[in-house]
């Protein structure tokens, strides 16, 4: 008896080569970069300059504190010129007298003076009278050596492109995993393919055969699917599970009413708390300055956005919505997320300022979210059960001595929660 | 058939229930609205615009040149005992001279402890994004943002720092809506430690003659004698 006939054992040599093919990627190595060669730093000499390492560290230190707000060592602009190749443009003498008092230089009526002057909108750049002639020199030779290793590290990206295929090979290494898996797979799918192959050439052969009645009734017998789904019990388990379900589902919609929790409305500009709180860390109060102060947190006005916005990102058309609303003197439609009842009286600065309760502990991990999301159910039951475990901060805050002592003497050791303060008050907070 | 419909009927039903998902721009039923939303004008709630305002809504900006007299402290008393007349801080140098701000204005608040932790904490609130926990400029936004002044190698002195806050210079913007003049002086101190002018520890009140003496010298000084004229 063959039980393999030619095209099966056609099939099994594929799956073998498979297999070969699948190990041979497993095992093989993917350290293919390459390594770049360092490239030579001589330093460019600069007349009247000295390039000692220490007079560098010092003019480091020297741009870092004085120089650097307004200026970037490469020919970027950020308030005056970007200082790449300044000693190519202009003569040593005149940086120092420039780089000390430029007010004085303009005023004598230097024509490269004036002109650089008015370029830069006639910006005043700050006069430093305390810095000596070294200090600038040490200035301008760390802006030298920046240079200098600017060139540096553009050679190095020139030789690290070549090596640009080298380095999207060994990015593979990670989809690796995904490969093996897909291997893996289909490698299962294939030993079902070859067991249902087997299952089916048994019955056939054993169809051939002569046999007792019984066995051949086991042979011929008719698997039938819908079976178990027409069994009573399969059916009262899916009733009782719909009805569950059915319950569930009504006692949660009710339950929902006047809660919000998960609503997070698309605001008129899609401001990100991630980006400003989260990635620039930007504390809550910088804009909503009521927080500690009053009931309200507040929404900021357009001039706290214009404290970074008047600068930078100006043409975004999210910004340029802010622009319009200042210019049409209209205000912001923000879209209000908490909606606490007008029946209940919630301060912030009491929670925030006394309580020290951080932002988050009711408002989730604003600085992960997009869209701002309410993330409480700011239920009476999910005030009630904070004011119930939360032990008051009472130390270092003389308001609290006396109550602290009345506590003590009454509960003992038990720490004096909001509760014991009248936390639970009715008048509290419905008044 | 029947136990067939029965199942069909019952598993498309349990789909749309799961189903049901609130859509994020939906708060969802309320009951009794009328009782939620505020009759009198809230400042930063509302659901209908207001007829009665310029721009339609409740809040309205203050009138310029008028002084929010709520809470407003005229005195300040330190954790020594001593108390400190501060008047009502009215600052009215205009935002261009900024020299007249550095030759008439002296801290009215003692550089002592307390004070410092406060305008830490302040400091760290308002001016650490941009100008970093060391007043290097290197902050997450002054890194982004660019042009950030290192307050920590610069001596300013009060009346210049004081001027910046309320009205900005160069790329920096006014700070006068976000702070109060209290809490700007209080900043202030601390600008003076990150540059190394003061301890952290503060100065005790009785020796404070002696630390300005040595430090700022006669500018000080003079300076003081303006402050105390006004």
């Amino acid at each position: 008896m063959r039980l393999l006939n030619k095209p099966n054992r056609l099939m099994l040599t594929r799956i073998c080569y498979a297999s070969i093919f699948l190990i041979v990627m497993l095992f093989s190595s993917p350290a293919w970069a390459q390594e770049v060669a360092p490239q030579d730093n001589a330093t460019q000499e600069v007349p009247g300059l000295d390039m000692s390492e220490a007079t560098i560290a010092k003019g480091k230190e020297l741009f870092v504190g004085r120089c650097q707000s307004c200026h970037a060592v490469t020919d970027e602009v950020v308030i005056g010129p970007g200082l790449k190749g300044v000693l190519e443009r202009r003569e040593l003498p005149w940086l120092l007298k420039w780089i000390r008092n430029s007010q004085a230089l303009i005023q004598s009526g230097d024509p490269t003076a004036v002109q650089l002057y008015n370029e830069y909108n006639q910006t005043q750049m700050t006069s430093f009278l305390d810095l000596s002639d070294d200090d600038i020199k040490a200035i301008l030779a760390y802006v030298k050596s920046a240079e200098n290793q600017q060139q540096e590290a553009a050679a190095d990206g020139a030789a690290q492109a070549e090596g640009g295929e080298a380095a999207q090979a060994s990015g593979l290494n990670s989809s690796y995993l995904t490969a093996i898996l897909v291997g893996l797979v289909i490698v299962l799918v294939l030993v079902l393919a070859v067991l249902l192959l087997i299952v089916s050439l048994l019955t056939r052969f054993l169809k051939n055969q002569d046999l007792p009645e019984e066995d051949l009734e086991v042979v011929n017998e008719k698997i039938d699917l819908t079976a178990p789904f027409r069994s009573k019990a399969f059916l009262t388990v899916v009733g009782v599970f719909f009805l569950l379900v059915v319950a569930k589902a009504g006692i949660d919609s009710l339950m929902d009413v006047g809660v919000q929790t998960g609503y997070a409305p698309t605001q008129p500009i899609a401001f990100s708390h991630k980006l400003h709180a989260g990635k620039y860390q930007i504390d809550c109060q910088y804009c909503h300055t009521g927080v500690r102060k009053g009931k309200s947190a507040n929404i900021p006005s357009a001039n706290i956005c214009m404290n970074c916005h008047g600068e930078i990102k100006r043409g975004s058309p999210e910004i340029q919505k802010i622009y319009a609303a200042i210019e049409k003197n209209e205000p912001i439609k923000w879209v209000r997320v908490h909606n606490l009842q007008d029946f209940v009286y919630f301060n912030h600065a009491q929670h925030v300022q006394v309580g020290q309760i951080e932002c988050q502990h009711c408002h989730g991990e604003i600085e992960k979210m997009e869209v701002v999301q309410q993330r409480s159910p700011l239920t009476m039951g999910w005030c009630i059960d904070c004011h119930r475990k939360t032990v008051v901060k009472a130390e270092g805050n003389d308001y609290y001595d006396r109550l602290l002592q009345f506590h003590k003497a009454n509960a003992g050791k038990k720490p004096m929660t909001v509760e014991d303060i009248g936390g639970l008050e009715c008048s509290k907070c419905h008044y | 058939m029947r136990f067939k419909q029965y199942t069909m009927a019952a598993v498309a039903g349990l789909c749309v229930l799961t189903a049901c998902q609130r859509d994020y721009n939906d708060p969802g039923t309320e009951y009794a609205p009328n009782m939620y939303v505020s009759i009198p004008y809230e400042p930063l709630t509302q659901v209908e615009e207001n007829k009665l305002t310029p721009t339609g809504a409740n809040v309205l900006p203050p009138v310029p040149g008028t002084i929010s007299r709520r809470n407003y402290p005229t005195k300040y008393v330190d954790e020594y005992g001593n108390e400190y007349d501060l008047g009502l801080m009215v600052y009215r140098t205009h935002p261009d001279s900024i020299e007249v701000a550095e030759k008439t204005l002296k801290n009215p608040l003692p550089a002592t402890k307390q004070v410092i932790a406060e305008g830490k904490v302040l400091y760290e609130r308002f001016c650490q994004p941009c100008h970093g926990a060391k007043g290097q400029g290197d902050g997450p936004v002054g890194q982004k943002y660019k042009g950030v002044a290192n307050i920590a190698a610069m001596k300013f002195n009060d009346g210049h720092i004081f001027h910046v806050i309320t009205h900005g210079k160069g790329r920096m913007w006014p700070h006068a809506s976000q702070l109060n003049p209290l809490e700007r002086w209080k900043i202030v101190h601390y600008v003076h430690v990150l540059s190394g002018d003061l301890p952290e520890s503060g100065i005790v009140p009785g020796q404070e003659e002696k630390a300005s003496e040595t430090q700022e010298g006669t500018a000080a000084e003079q300076s003081s004698d303006v402050a105390m004229a006004n």
